[in-house]
């Protein structure tokens, strides 16, 4: 360790904290990720027989901490002691992405065996290292790729089970919830335009098709492609753009207040 | 004979040398020298043809080849001069004549001197590679005398200005020109082109030019046009009568020049007298001359065309949109078909029946018939009419030549399946009605629906048919059944309706009189008895019934009105006097059906059989009602029933287009699966346009349907975008 630099070695420090993780295991990831801290987790994740070892004893004293009484899944109530105890909002995003890490099937209750799957993966079995992975799960926000899949992932949770389509105040809160992420301009103006105009559920392609969308498309709609097959309800929103006068000319003229 | 080989006998020139005298070449040339003078004074009768032949051969097989030419290009140019003397002095009118002359004596000259010359043509010119003696003298003609300023420039004047004479009216010498254009001619293709031909264009353009214009100012299209074909006409006969052929084609681009391609548009577009008068005054005669004239001009037509179609659009657009118009559908649809028929009649008569224009008239009748989103229900309109009374004691042929006509208007539509709609809707009506003029010319219009549309488009149409000659059997089995037992009763006559066949109808409540709720159980009973399985409701929106009615002073009438209308009816058999819930109650007829009826039963004079207190033309829930004893009518038979097909009113109007974009979602997504199915693969815009083309027979699919349509089949998971490419859709098995 006092070979390295001042640089490095909070890295490792840095790393160490985080993944719970050896000083051996957390130079091999650091240097195969050339010092790279994103690219070192990613490492790390990937190598299963890496993983800290989690106990499950101490998993099944948690998992009983927050199950219901009466069946045997964690409910809202669970849910909320376990918000109270990592310190986050229950409407915290993080806890989408916990339960993305669960592959929980709808939200506000958590299966024993989401809890556990979850919970594994992330390498926690007590609140403490629960707590410390928290920034983690924040980074994975800002990771590409994973916020595609943590995007895509929350149609199919925050619907209504055995529905197929998402209500639209429950996709209007995922949407503010999850563009406060990753930071997209029309939001608002999407969501008002829903109010207005369509007042209807949410399908699973227009879900997903508005994350590239958002991706692809500027803000000024410059370069929006009206032969470029994207969902009608997209169409119809570009439409009230340029209706509304808040698109003119591929300018983006936003006379509210931000 | 010896067996020796014969020897070829064999003939050998002198063997002695003959010696040539170099006075002998000079001696023989001036004999030659002589012969040529006296033959272009015409005193060759003089001569010996056979001497000078002979002396000419000489010369040549003695080498002095060379002399004899040149002395021949020498005499025979310095006679030349001469002439061309003699022609230069030839005054005015004369010159003509004397050069014509002067020319065919050359040519007999040249004919006499070649055939002394022979030998030297045929050895000596070749070989040396020189110009044949009767080619030479063409040559020589052409410079010496043609091309010598004089007569070149004087030649030129005169030849345009008889040229100018004929074309103002006067009478030329056309033999005589004949004669000269032809020497022009023989002299060699580019004398007669530089010479005349270039020059005569050109003043035929400037002349042609300003008489364009002077016709242009003074005479209206038609005017214009026949003397310009005359001039064309003219053009092509003095051609044929004096000039080169080939000139023909060169001149005549000259007159359509500048008459036809230079005044196209003015022409066209004359106030009072172009095209699109002509066309509103049915002038035949005028048209085909513009067609016959414009055609020969680059664009000519392709404007004509243009025009006649965007008149025709606008028209179209104008009648369409008209509301006057459009308040009486069989009328309108009249209206369109005379409309095609002249303009038929315009592109047979006058243009040759020109595939282009046919085109151009048929795809601006596209344009403005789907302007108007009710065409295809007044067709039907028409057609119903037509089939209810309009070909009523008309012959077959006259039928056919109807409904093809109909036929033509019906391939302009867009929405076909709107026309199905309403079609069915009406012949629903015709058939439970009675009302239809000839079953055959029914069938006859259902087989050219066929035809042109393919056999799901009619197959319902003909379960309807199917359906009444099954109820007629149906009824005689009844008959044959209950014949004693129902003979007192009413007389009920059913028509069993197949409902996938029959047009949908909303489901209403209506309570039958006791007399007639006896009668319908019993052909319900006997039905179902022989159907087992099937389940029958009676459509007491669609009945009629004939009612025998006593009034006041003992006038009878046999009445013909509606199911509903006898439900009410009947109730005055009972009271004389019934209030407008009192009619409602007993019937459970709706209100707005219920108001309809009582308002034709009411408030239509000569059909009242009903009085109302108070006398208003509108049905309110307060009025009451009064049988009216005082009723009369002329005839015996009062028709009252309103099942008639009718315009439709706005909101009608409304709910059958929802209705029919209902059921084109299924047909597009049909479509959609049918496509993908097969290509597996497809990107978004090819999807549109293969629908578009699956469907373009029935209707044309909005994009943005089909768009909806894709989504809501990738929600049930009949396909899924790609991975990579969002614009491509996959099919999911």
């Amino acid at each position: 360790m006092h070979k390295l630099g001042r640089g490095h070695r909070d890295k490792v420090q840095q790393f160490m904290t985080i993944t719970g993780a050896s000083e051996k295991i957390a130079l091999q990831a650091l240097k195969a990720s050339d010092w790279h801290l994103e690219g070192a987790f990613d490492f790390f994740y990937s190598q299963p027989h890496i993983k800290s070892y989690t106990d499950t004893t101490r998993l099944e004293e948690l998992y009983n901490r927050y199950k219901d009484p009466y069946t045997d899944m964690i409910l809202v109530d669970g849910i909320t002691l376990l918000c109270n105890d990592l310190q986050v909002d229950p409407q915290d995003i993080i806890m989408l992405v916990v339960s993305w890490h669960m592959k929980a099937s709808t939200m506000c209750e958590y299966s024993k065996e989401e809890f556990f799957i979850g919970l594994q993966a992330l390498g926690i079995d007590s609140l403490e290292k629960f707590r410390e992975r928290i920034p983690f799960m924040r980074s994975e926000l800002k990771d590409e790729q994973k916020f595609h899949e943590i995007y895509n992932f929350a149609f199919g949770w925050a619907k209504e089970k055995g529905q197929k389509s998402l209500a639209l105040d429950t996709a209007i809160g995922m949407w503010q919830l999850l563009f406060a992420e990753k930071q997209w301009p029309l939001v608002d103006h999407w969501c008002q335009f829903l109010q207005a105009r369509h007042n209807k559920a949410i399908s699973r392609d227009t879900w997903s098709q508005l994350l590239e969308f958002a991706r692809t498309i500027d803000p000024a709609l410059s370069n929006y492609d009206a032969e470029g097959a994207w969902p009608y309800l997209i169409d119809e929103f570009v439409e009230y753009m340029n209706e509304n006068g808040i698109i003119q000319n591929g300018q983006f003229s936003d006379r509210s207040q931000k | 004979m010896s067996a020796q080989k014969k020897k070829a006998f064999q003939i050998e020139a002198f063997k002695h040398r003959v010696v040539v005298d170099p006075k002998y070449a000079e001696k023989t040339w001036k004999i030659l020298e002589h012969a040529i003078h006296e033959i272009y004074n015409h005193n060759a009768s003089g001569l010996s043809f056979e001497e000078l032949y002979r002396n000419a051969y000489n010369m040549v097989l003695h080498k002095f080849g060379e002399k004899l030419y040149s002395g021949l290009v020498t005499t025979m140019t310095s006679h030349l001069k001469a002439i061309s003397s003699s022609i230069e002095a030839a005054q005015g009118g004369l010159f003509l004549d004397e050069l014509n002359r002067k020319w065919a004596e050359h040519n007999k000259a040249m004919q006499m001197i070649r055939d002394i010359l022979m030998y030297m043509d045929r050895t000596f010119i070749p070989n040396t590679h020189k110009t044949p003696v009767h080619e030479l003298g063409l040559n020589l003609w052409r410079d010496v005398v043609i091309h010598s300023s004089a007569v070149q420039t004087r030649l030129q004047a005169i030849l345009l200005e008889n040229v100018r004479r004929e074309r103002s009216g006067e009478v030329i010498d056309r033999g005589l020109m004949r004669s000269i254009s032809k020497m022009l001619m023989d002299l060699g293709p580019s004398v007669y082109q530089d010479d005349f031909e270039k020059h005569f264009l050109e003043v035929s353009a400037d002349f042609y030019r300003l008489e364009s214009q002077d016709f242009i100012e003074s005479c209206d299209c038609g005017e214009y046009l026949k003397k310009a074909e005359r001039r064309l006409n003219e053009e092509i006969e003095r051609v044929s009568h004096y000039l080169d052929a080939k000139s023909e084609v060169k001149i005549t681009n000259v007159v359509e020049k500048e008459m036809i391609e230079n005044h196209m548009h003015r022409l066209v577009q004359m106030e009072n007298s172009g095209l699109v008068n002509m066309i509103v005054d049915e002038k035949y005669e005028d048209l085909g001359r513009m067609y016959c004239l414009f055609r020969r001009v680059p664009n000519g037509l392709v404007l004509v065309r243009d025009v006649m179609t965007s008149y025709i659009r606008d028209t179209g657009k104008q009648l369409v949109t008209d509301p006057e118009r459009l308040k009486d559908p069989v009328d309108f649809v009249q209206h369109l078909l005379d409309l095609k028929d002249k303009y038929d009649k315009i592109i047979t008569s006058a243009f040759s029946n020109d595939k282009t224009f046919q085109n151009a008239l048929n795809s601006s009748f596209e344009y403005f018939m789907n302007l108007n989103s009710r065409s295809p229900e007044f067709i039907s309109l028409f057609v119903d009419d037509k089939l209810r009374k309009g070909l009523r004691g008309v012959t077959e042929e006259d039928v056919e030549l109807v409904l093809d006509k109909v036929m033509m208007l019906f391939r302009y539509l867009q929405e076909k399946d709107v026309f199905e709609k309403y079609y069915k809707q009406h012949l629903a009506k015709r058939l439970l009605s009675g009302k239809t003029v000839s079953e055959d010319a029914e069938r006859s219009l259902i087989v050219k629906l066929k035809t042109e549309c393919g056999y799901q488009f009619t197959s319902k149409l003909e379960g309807m048919f199917t359906d009444m000659k099954t109820s007629q059997d149906t009824m005689q089995g009844f008959s044959a059944r209950h014949g004693a037992d129902i003979a007192d009763g009413p007389m009920l006559s059913v028509q069993v309706l197949t409902t996938g066949s029959w047009p949908t109808q909303p489901i209403t409540t209506c309570n039958l009189p006791a007399e007639i709720r006896g009668m319908c159980e019993k052909f319900r009973n006997y039905y179902l008895g022989t159907h087992t399985g099937r389940r029958l409701s009676w459509q007491t929106n669609m009945g009629t019934a004939d009612l025998k009615a006593t009034f006041g002073k003992g006038q009878k009438h046999e009445l013909n009105v509606s199911t509903y209308q006898m439900c009410v009816l009947m109730l005055f058999n009972n009271a004389d006097r019934l209030s407008y819930k009192e009619i409602e109650q007993p019937t459970e007829i709706p209100a707005s059906d219920l108001k309809r009826c009582l308002q034709s039963l009411a408030c239509v004079k000569g059909k009242n059989v009903l009085r109302k207190e108070p006398m208003s033309k509108d049905i309110a829930d307060t009025d009451t009602f009064l049988f009216n004893d005082k009723f009369t009518s002329k005839f015996f038979k009062v028709k009252i029933g309103t099942v008639a097909a009718q315009r439709e009113s706005e909101p009608e109007n409304q709910e059958t287009r929802q209705r029919v974009e209902e059921d084109r979602k299924p047909q597009i997504e049909a479509a959609i699966v049918r496509i993908m199915k097969a290509r597996r693969v497809l990107d978004h815009n090819n999807i549109v346009a293969e629908v578009t083309k699956q469907l373009q027979s029935r209707f044309l699919p909005n994009p943005v349907v089909i768009k909806k349509r894709i989504e809501s089949l990738i929600e049930r998971e009949f396909l899924e975008r790609d991975k990579g490419d969002r614009k491509l859709y996959r099919y999911l098995a």
